[in-house]
């Protein structure tokens, strides 16, 4: 028997008994909304959740710190027993199962300014692991590449070029509007300048420093004889790229460097007047104290949202700090479960009704066809024909109620959004914060009407199992024979 | 036992209804055999299992003891998908009460086999349609069976059972519910099937007029095969 045949024999069986095709499917439809608007509410808000989390920083990324406290036992980690950020501190972050990469950072201690061309501002210097970072801040460049590993190449971030200011042309400005007050009209002149008006250059436009070279200036102070003087220098590196605008605004002017480099100049800063800068002598004796360096800061990023709160744990575990929003997560995550299993358990049981509506129908059906049926058997139906048939039709009841019921769930979802979205709830949920963005309660995603569908269906064929094999076992002459 | 196509072997078949202790012994020691292409009828009173045997043939039901042959296979050994697929193929059924499907029309009853059989949409219209116009119902395709009379019900029915071209047909009276004139008209129906396609026929029948038309024809009397005799030339 052909797919197709068998189709419109059972869409004609189903449609000669419209009526309790239809009933029988209610059941279905009531299961499969509730399923769907269940789980779409409870995306939704946890989408809405994550969103406003995320605005928080990117949630992938934990900032490690040594612990100094255990809650559990209320307890202080006595300064030996505190773990250090150091290079076995490094080896045994990268260890933990779900770490992708771990980002030892050191950041410059003291003032430090970028000059490109005529631009000049003040920016915060980080020295980052050129290899464990590259991998995945790689695709956070906007323009130009990563740091390649080689020395003195330097990355800044979306921020740096719009903040930095031609110093020489605002001073140069600022004398032309004195010059102009005094001739009267200088409002004018401000606020077009404001406005970025006039054809002319704006103030602190964004402009491509990628590709050029660059000078960070260092200063240090020191006392000769308690007075205070200032020494600098510069320090000659070239931009390589900059990143994409981030959602994390911890670093708003962060120019990154390879470690070696911040190394450098750190030990610079350090010592005193007079030593140059990367003198041989000093840096070897650093250098044999590798595993004493200490890290300002440890980045470990994640391999996948889901896998951040396994980490968190792991990380605890081995007597870190983590600071994250991802730790909000977990709260997040303990009250959607609570949620899921409650409505899951209404939708499962509501299903189960359903599906024993399904088998009484089915098997009222083969009754009243029970002379149909062994007609078909005597004029060449096999047994296996008769089961698909009777199994194809409890499926369709399935379906028809997974569909009805995906269409209710969605009619659902669009009033509880629209109320939503009037009443404030998501505010009043306390997932607000965010403003305009968290618009949305709840979502039905492609996969989960397709699930829904897909469920119903199963639910239908489960369901059409036990009449289907009934039906198959008629006797042909007994199914005759009743009159 | 061997056995080409279109014909059937009954070797020492006995029959009962019933399990245990209120066993009905219906069929007693039967052995026939019908060669290919005969136009048999079954005769008997009433109860002398006539229609018993015709569902043994049939596979319908299967014997206590004794083997059948239909064509080369021994369907007495058959299971009951093996039952469904040979009649699929080798075998037609009338039915006294004609046994159309209420909700198909004349067309769609007599299409049912072909779409059991994996027929395409298109071969199976034109093969029913052909073989509803040889019964001379070309302007009844679209009719239901509660729009027909029992004669033309029975015409369809008898379309139904050829239309996969079976090499044995049989029929259990199906001339029962019908007045001596149509009763005429289906029989030669059937014998002119019987005829053109050599196919072979076994009917159970009570008229004398179905017994005489025959090739020859089986007594049944209490369950036993009481006399054998050919039509007379
Ligand atoms: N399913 C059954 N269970 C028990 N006994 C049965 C069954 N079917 C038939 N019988 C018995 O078997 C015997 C033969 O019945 P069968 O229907 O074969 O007779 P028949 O020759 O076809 O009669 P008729 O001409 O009236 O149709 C009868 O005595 C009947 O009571
Ligand atoms: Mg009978």
């Amino acid at each position: 028997m052909k797919f197709i045949d068998s189709f419109r024999i059972v869409w004609r069986n189903l449609w000669r008994m419209k009526l309790r095709t239809a009933l029988t499917s209610v059941g279905v439809m009531i299961g499969t909304a509730a399923i769907v608007a269940m789980i779409a509410l409870s995306l939704g808000l946890k989408a809405n959740a994550v969103k406003s989390l995320e605005s928080w920083g990117n949630l992938t990324e934990l900032d490690v710190e040594p612990a100094f406290y255990i809650p559990e036992e209320d307890r202080v980690i006595p300064d030996d027993e505190r773990k250090k950020l150091n290079m076995a501190a490094v080896q045994e972050l990268k260890a933990v199962k779900g770490v992708a990469a771990v980002m030892p950072i050191k950041r410059i201690r003291g003032e430090s300014k970028l000059k490109v061309g005529r631009r000049e501002g003040y920016i915060e210097l980080v020295g980052v692991d050129v290899r464990e970072s590259a991998a995945y801040r790689k695709d956070e460049i906007e323009k130009g590449t990563y740091l390649t590993g080689a020395p003195q190449e330097v990355v800044v971030s979306y921020y740096v070029p719009r903040e930095m200011r031609d110093v020489e042309k605002e001073k140069r400005e600022a004398r032309m509007r004195n010059a102009n007050k005094s001739g009267g009209g200088g409002g004018e002149v401000y606020f077009s300048r404001r406005g970025g008006g006039g054809g002319g250059e704006e103030g602190p436009a964004p402009f491509d420093m990628v590709g050029k070279p660059a000078t960070i200036t260092l200063t240090r102070e020191y006392r000769i004889d308690d007075e205070l003087k200032l020494e600098k220098k510069d320090v000659r590196v070239r931009v390589v790229g900059q990143l994409q605008k981030s959602e994390n605004f911890r670093y708003g002017s962060a120019v990154y460097a390879p470690l070696s480099l911040v190394k450098e100049m750190n030990d610079w800063l350090n010592r005193s007047r007079g030593e140059e800068f990367g003198d041989t002598s000093s840096r070897r004796s650093r250098d044999k104290n590798q595993d004493e360096f200490v890290f300002d800061e440890i980045t470990v990023k994640v391999e996948s949202r889901e896998m951040v709160e396994s980490v968190v744990s792991d990380l605890k575990k081995l007597g870190y700090e983590v600071w994250s929003p991802a730790r909000e997560l977990e709260q997040i995550n303990k009250f959607f479960f609570v949620i899921q299993m409650i409505l899951g358990g209404i939708a499962a049981i509501s299903l189960l009704v359903a599906s024993i509506g399904i088998v009484n129908t089915m098997i009222m059906s083969i009754l009243e066809r029970t002379k149909e049926i062994g007609i078909m058997k005597v004029i060449g139906a096999t047994v296996y024909n008769i089961r698909w048939l009777f199994l194809m039709e409890s499926g369709f009841i399935g379906l028809i109620g997974g569909m009805t019921g995906l269409g209710l769930a969605w009619g659902a979802v669009e009033l509880v959004n629209y109320f939503g979205k009037a009443g404030g709830l998501m505010d009043s949920l306390g997932f607000g914060g965010g403003g305009e963005e968290m618009t949305t309660l709840a979502v039905i995603p492609t996969w989960l009407a397709l699930f829904a569908i897909g469920f119903a269906f199963i639910i239908g064929l489960l369901a059409g199992i036990f009449p289907a094999i009934r039906a198959s076992r008629l006797s042909a002459l007994q199914a005759i024979r009743s009159e | 036992m061997a056995n080409g196509m279109g014909e059937l072997t009954v070797e020492n078949v006995n029959h009962s209804y019933g399990t245990g202790k209120i066993k009905v012994p219906v069929l007693f020691d039967i052995n026939i055999h019908i060669a290919k292409g005969e136009f048999v009828a079954l005769c008997g009173s009433s109860g002398s299992g006539k229609s018993t045997l015709l569902n043994l043939l049939a596979g319908l039901t299967k014997p206590e003891e004794g083997k059948i042959f239909v064509n080369s296979e021994e369907i007495s050994r058959f299971n009951e998908n093996e039952l469904c697929l040979f009649r699929r193929k080798c075998m037609g059924f009338i039915f006294q009460s004609y046994n159309l499907l209420p909700g198909l029309t004349a067309l769609e009853n007599v299409e049912l086999p072909l779409i059991f059989a994996g027929e395409s949409k298109k071969k199976r219209r034109i093969r029913a349609a052909e073989i509803l116009e040889k019964m001379g119902l070309e302007g009844r395709l679209d009719h239901r069976p509660n729009e027909l009379s029992g004669g033309q019900q029975q015409r369809v029915s008898i379309a139904r059972a050829l239309v996969n071209n079976p090499s044995i047909v049989l029929a259990d009276e199906p001339t029962g519910n019908l007045d001596s004139k149509t009763e005429q008209e289906i029989l030669d129906l059937m014998r002119q099937m019987n005829r053109e396609s050599n196919t072979t026929f076994i009917i159970v029948t009570h008229e004398q007029e179905v017994a005489e038309q025959s090739d020859r024809v089986i007594y049944l009397q209490d369950g036993r095969v009481v006399q054998r005799r050919t039509k007379p030339a």
